[in-house]
């Protein structure tokens, strides 16, 4: 790239560069320099002074810089300079060689230059990674072979003019000079000190106009090379062998790109792209004719062009660059290029990375409207710092002009306007956050008994349950949601719950009623082992969402609450406690499952995106998918997990998957996407052991498994049964409230269901019954 | 409908019925009316080929009277049409005697109608409600939640799903307005389909239900898009829109819907709200294990026979499903139930399977009964009686295939609950 640089030169720019030479000449000197001045000033002056010759030190100091740091030199030019006549010559000399200065410049310059014309070291891989022509199809690379005749040396303008023949001596002596310079011993102690500064100090002497303007018929060259990158590789020009130069076509876009300066001394016989770049492309190229070639055969065939033309280099270069650059659009066309699989054994990666991993687990939040699990999570999130203060800030501020000034923090988790509005949950929100030992997801429900539907989606992504009591309001509750969601919990199969004791500090008479706490408390507990749940999966904490005690951090020891510190650990610690890894390598080896909670738009990248917990198996990019009931294909473009992304991804995990290869019809919330070699299928009726909330007749009902919401109801009941199993009547008339049965379960669509499945069954508004399928036949 | 001649004996039940159907409600009567084997005459256009001496042929169609012996009905609920095959029963000269012919029914066209067992209690209801000229409540629905809205007409014997709109919505996420742009996208494909169903310049009451406040945006999209100007006929719509809150957005919350005081009050459907009243009080019954609420045909049968469906409350639910069977012994064991019950002195009332009420009633096996007193364990009673003949119930399609042979409402199957 230098030289390029430098065979651009024409007069005014040498003139220029001179100026600038001069000034820095005159002013600067190396500590090197002063360091040398220091040592020979005396040594000069002591034998000046033996001469009796008066000097400044200035005077010496501008001798041996004249002289190269060489003191019998000085010495003698400073005893002469004391004579008028001999000074006037010496002011001579040195103004010729002022003059001479832009030369040496110049002539220093191309010194250096083919002193240093080693390669950088060269990564071309790495510099041309993701570049489109890298991906060229072996059968159509091209055969690069960089040709020296191609690059000629720089020459001089009129080549026979002695002053040009001076120059290129001397430039070539320099060189030598510094190639060997390290080696050649020196001959006394103040040449050493001169042989260190040759390079530039020949230069000055050097007469040349240096080899800077080069013949115009390379016009091209002329070109200072757009930004060149600071260690840009040099990769041979593509030109194949070229016997007359003056012929040749000025190269095209493609060759500029590839730059143009083969390296002095560095020419294999043959360097392909392919060992340029060190990719994997099969190492045959050009094993056929390239589509031009064939092409171009044909035409001559056919229309009788002279063979002349196909002989000719011009023409022939002119195909191959052509050629070149069709191919590298051509390898960069297909817009969608297919995702390979890397092939990661992902249940071996799991075990391996089992025991570094951060424990993680997802949790839904339940409880009965406007108990606070909105604003309990915001806080949560708040206080350990995934959501900025600022951002609460500002939805303080919007939710007081809007009147709402308590639901700020339940903006962080109800985003939608409708929800902002009406200041209440609709529809599951999902939020990341982490603590030093585990990364929690918050699946934040839905309180409302008409968005009960979306809890229960919800509740099937969870590994546990946060329960959310209003201390004040604890009977609402019981008789609403608080019930109705803890027996889904149950009824999603989830067994460990933490139970937060809301609004605690809005307690009447005083805030922080202890007492209030443990009436509280025990009829929560008395519930929740009622409905099945083991007493040792149960936590009960305090604690104030809207003031954020006893959330993430321990409430003040001075305050009312200063009670809970001691005896409750905060809800943020009981979440942790309460975490227990329950995958085994067993479910992940299985062939992948995961409902689709969400479809949507990724981004521009990424049209289609879907999101759920995978239920069973792995996944990772490039896995080829099935999307039931509709069995249409795709491929996994890429996953993320917490919102990054990775490789591979794991059953217990809350995963987006990007596909391609789908039309986004194809897919609807509730839909399963399954190992393409095993699909699950795809079912209108089955058999479900349920327990039953209220007298069951066969009847229309909504059936939700899990994200999936369809019509549907009993067609028959098979049986009571007890809890062992054991079959107490056929056929009944009616399943009673609190009975066991198995029942044969109708939807109107085909859905896709798996025996082990839990199913809820919803009628007027109100859960009726749940249970698991026991067979889909 | 309207019945232009008869001359039915009352005591052999024999003779011919000319009807004219005048709205598409009406082929849901003729429906039910038409047996297999019962005689029908009405206008036809039949293809007849003619070959003449020299041996060339001519295809024609002619206009003409046939009178078939009904073997197959098929009924379109969505196009409101009716499609008889049967065999040529009367010859004339454009069609032999036992040619096969479909006569397509059709509105302002009138039809002879013989029975070929002889009017029974059961047909002269039903024909006697098909000629009944008054009380034509009508009602546009739209049950829906985010994602799901279904148009349905509701009329007094049938509710009509026309269209069903299932869209996929994105789920709300930080930062991002994807899901109120489809909820937009989704209200504007609902209403425009809504459009295409309801005739503007005859407007008829339009409910809107769903869980939550879909329903009300739902509204509040309607009169945004009135406001626009872009329909100015839209606002005799809206002035006769009612929103209901609905438990779900399934098509079988609608029955709820249509029950509650809030709709009932503004619909004049009698005869609905009455069926709708006993099926829920039968449910209610159930529900609280009384014995007097039993369902089933075989314990219906048993509780008849035992008298106790009678005077003082009996009553017996029974869909018009039931009446279809293909066979004519099977509708006869039913009719003979109905004769039995109105002897007793107890209520009948024939649902209507195209209804909500009469869906929730075929999910039961299509006929319950609520007793004038208590039969403890009557299933148990039946069930020693003829073990094998246990019944299968397997109603939610209203297949209701039983041992001894009998099928009931196996022609509208597309119609089905499910």
């Amino acid at each position: 790239m230098q030289r390029v640089k430098n065979l651009g030169y024409d007069e005014d720019e040498l003139y220029d560069n001179h100026d600038e030479y001069e000034q820095e000449d005159a002013t600067a000197y190396t500590a090197e320099d002063k360091e040398n001045f220091a040592t020979l000033t005396p040594v000069i002056r002591a034998e000046l002074d033996e001469a009796g010759v008066q000097v400044s030190d200035k005077d010496i100091e501008d001798a041996l810089w004249h002289y190269y740091w060489d003191v019998g030199k000085s010495v003698s030019y400073l005893k002469n300079s004391r004579t008028p006549r001999l000074q006037q010559q010496s002011t001579e000399k040195s103004d010729k060689a002022k003059a001479k200065s832009k030369f040496d410049e110049a002539a220093e310059r191309s010194a250096e230059k083919a002193v240093r014309t080693t390669m950088p070291p060269m990564f071309a891989a790495d510099w041309f990674r993701n570049v489109s022509w890298t991906l060229v199809p072996s059968h159509v690379e091209g055969d690069l072979i960089p040709n020296e005749p191609v690059r000629p040396m720089p020459k001089l303008l009129g080549g026979s003019s002695k002053l040009a023949k001076l120059a290129e001596e001397r430039r070539k002596k320099a060189a030598t000079a510094a190639a060997s310079q390290s080696e050649s011993p020196a001959p006394n102690g103040s040449l050493s000190a001169l042989e260190r500064l040759s390079k530039p100090r020949d230069a000055k002497e050097n007469e040349a106009p240096g080899p800077k303007v080069e013949p115009k018929k390379y016009p091209i060259r002329k070109k200072r090379d757009p930004t060149p990158p600071p260690r840009e590789p040099t990769p041979p020009p593509p030109e194949p062998e070229e016997e007359k130069p003056d012929l040749r076509a000025s190269p095209t876009a493609f060759g500029l790109a590839l730059s143009t300066s083969p390296p002095c001394g560095l020419h294999p016989a043959s360097m392909t792209l392919k060992d340029l770049l060190g990719s994997e492309v099969a190492d045959d190229p050009f094993q056929g004719p390239s589509p031009d070639d064939t092409v171009l055969r044909a035409q001559q065939y056919s229309k009788g062009t002279p063979n002349k033309r196909r002989q000719s280099g011009v023409n022939g270069l002119a195909k191959k660059t052509e050629a070149l650059k069709l191919n590298g659009t051509a390898a960069s066309a297909p817009a969608q290029p297919k995702v390979r699989s890397r092939g990661l054994d992902v249940p071996k990666l799991w075990a391996e990375e089992k025991s570094r991993r951060k424990a993680s687990a997802a949790f839904v939040v339940i409880g009965h409207v406007d108990h606070g699990k909105s604003t309990l999570m915001g806080r949560l999130l708040l206080d350990t710092g995934a959501v900025a203060q600022r951002d609460v800030d500002k939805y303080q501020k919007q939710a007081t002009e809007m009147g709402k000034s308590s639901f700020a923090l339940a903006w962080v988790m109800d985003t939608g306007t409708e929800e902002r509005e009406r200041g209440v949950t609709v529809d599951i929100a999902q939020h990341h956050f982490s603590t030093n030992s585990v990364d929690f997801t918050i699946l934040d429900a839905p309180g409302h008994r008409d968005f009960v539907p979306n809890m229960i989606g919800g509740a099937s992504m969870a590994d546990m349950a946060v329960l959310v009591v209003d201390a004040n309001q604890l009977e609402s509750g019981m008789k609403g949601q608080t019930r109705e969601h803890v027996l889904l919990a149950k009824a999603v199969g989830l067994k460990r719950i933490v139970v937060a004791v809301n609004k605690l500090d809005s307690t009447t008479p005083d805030a922080w009623s202890r007492s209030q706490f443990d009436g509280v408390k025990g009829e929560v507990l008395k519930f929740l082992r009622e409905s099945g749940f083991a007493e040792q999966f149960v936590t009960v904490v305090p604690c104030s969402g809207l003031s954020g005690d006893n959330v993430a951090k321990a409430p003040k020891v001075s305050g009312p609450a200063a009670w809970v510190a001691n005896t409750h650990p905060t809800l943020l610690k009981a979440l942790e406690k309460s975490v227990i890894p329950d995958i085994d390598g067993a479910t992940i080896r299985r062939p992948l499952r995961l409902q689709i909670a969400d479809v949507f738009r990724g981004g521009v990248t990424n049209p289609v995106s879907v999101s759920g917990r995978i239920s069973a198996g792995n996944a990772q990019t490039g896995d080829s998918v099935v999307v039931q009931p509709s069995g249409e294909t795709a491929t996994i473009k890429a996953l993320e997990v917490n919102a990054e992304p990775c490789d591979y991804a794991f059953a217990g995990q809350i995963c987006t998957l990007h596909l391609t290869d789908i039309d986004p019809i194809h897919l609807r919330t509730g839909d399963v996407v399954c190992a393409a070699s095993h699909p699950v299928p795809v079912v209108k009726t089955f058999t479900a052991k349920i327990e039953a909330l209220k007298s069951l007749l066969p009847q229309a009902m909504d059936v939700h498994l899990g994200r999936l919401h369809v019509a549907g109801g009993i067609k028959q009941l098979v049986s009571t049964v007890d809890s062992e199993g054991e079959v107490l009547k056929k056929k009944p008339r009616i399943v009673k409230a609190g009975q066991k049965a198995i029942v044969k379960v109708g939807v109107e669509d085909g859905v896709v269901v798996e025996v082990g499945d839990r199913v809820v069954l919803r009628a007027e508004g109100a859960t009726v019954g749940f249970g698991v399928v026991d067979g889909t036949a | 409908m309207r019945l232009l001649k008869q001359n039915i004996e009352k005591k052999t039940g024999a003779g011919t019925a000319t009807l004219l159907p005048e709205e598409p409600e009406d082929m849901w009567h003729a429906y039910n009316l038409i047996r297999p084997n019962d005689l029908l005459r009405a206008s036809a256009v039949r293809k007849v080929v003619t070959e003449s001496g020299s041996g060339s042929r001519s295809n024609e169609r002619v206009h003409t009277m046939l009178t078939i012996r009904v073997t197959k009905l098929d009924f379109d609920p969505q196009a409101a049409q009716l499609h008889v095959s049967g065999r040529v029963a009367e010859e004339n000269k454009v069609v032999k005697l036992g040619a096969f012919h479909t006569l397509d029914l059709e509105l302002q066209r009138n039809f002879v109608l013989e029975k070929s067992e002889g009017w029974d209690s059961v047909a002269l209801d039903m024909l006697k409600e098909a000629i009944n000229q008054d009380a034509k409540a009508q009602l546009w629905a739209v049950i829906m939640k985010e994602g799901l809205a279904n148009i349905c007409l509701v009329t007094d014997h049938q509710t009509i799903l026309r269209q069903r709109i299932e869209t996929t919505l994105p789920r709300k996420r930080a930062g991002s307005t994807d899901h109120d742009k489809q909820l937009q996208k989704f209200f504007q494909i609902t209403f425009d389909s809504l459009l295409r169903q309801i005739d503007l310049a005859n407007p008829i009451p339009l409910l809107l239900a769903s869980p939550a406040f879909t329903a009300t945006q739902f509204q509040q999209f309607m009169k945004n898009q009135a406001a626009s100007g872009n329909a100015k006929q839209l606002n005799g719509i809206l002035a006769k829109t009612t929103v209901a809150q609905a438990a779900s957005g399934h098509l079988h919350s609608l029955s709820e819907v249509l029950a509650s005081p809030a709709v009932t009050s503004k619909l004049s459907d009698t005869k609905f709200a009455r069926e709708t009243q006993l099926v829920d009080r039968f449910f209610e019954l159930m529900r609280k294990e009384d014995a007097r609420a039993w369902y089933g045909p075989r314990e219906c049968e048993h509780a008849v026979a035992q008298g106790a469906v009678g005077k003082g409350g009996g009553v017996l639910l029974i869909s018009n499903g039931l009446f279809r069977s293909q066979e004519m012994e099977v509708r006869k064991r039913w009719v003979l139930l109905v004769d039995d019950v109105k002897g007793q002195g107890g209520e009948v009332r024939v649902l209507s399977s195209m209804h909500e009420s009469g869906r929730r009633l075929e999910s039961l096996g299509g006929i319950a009964v609520i007793l004038t007193y208590p039969i403890e364990d009557l299933d148990e009673l039946v069930g020693d009686g003829d073990e094998e003949d246990a019944p299968e119930m397997d109603q939610m399609n209203g297949d209701i295939a039983r041992p001894n042979g009998v099928e009931g409402c196996v022609e509208h199957e597309d119609i089905d609950f499910l």
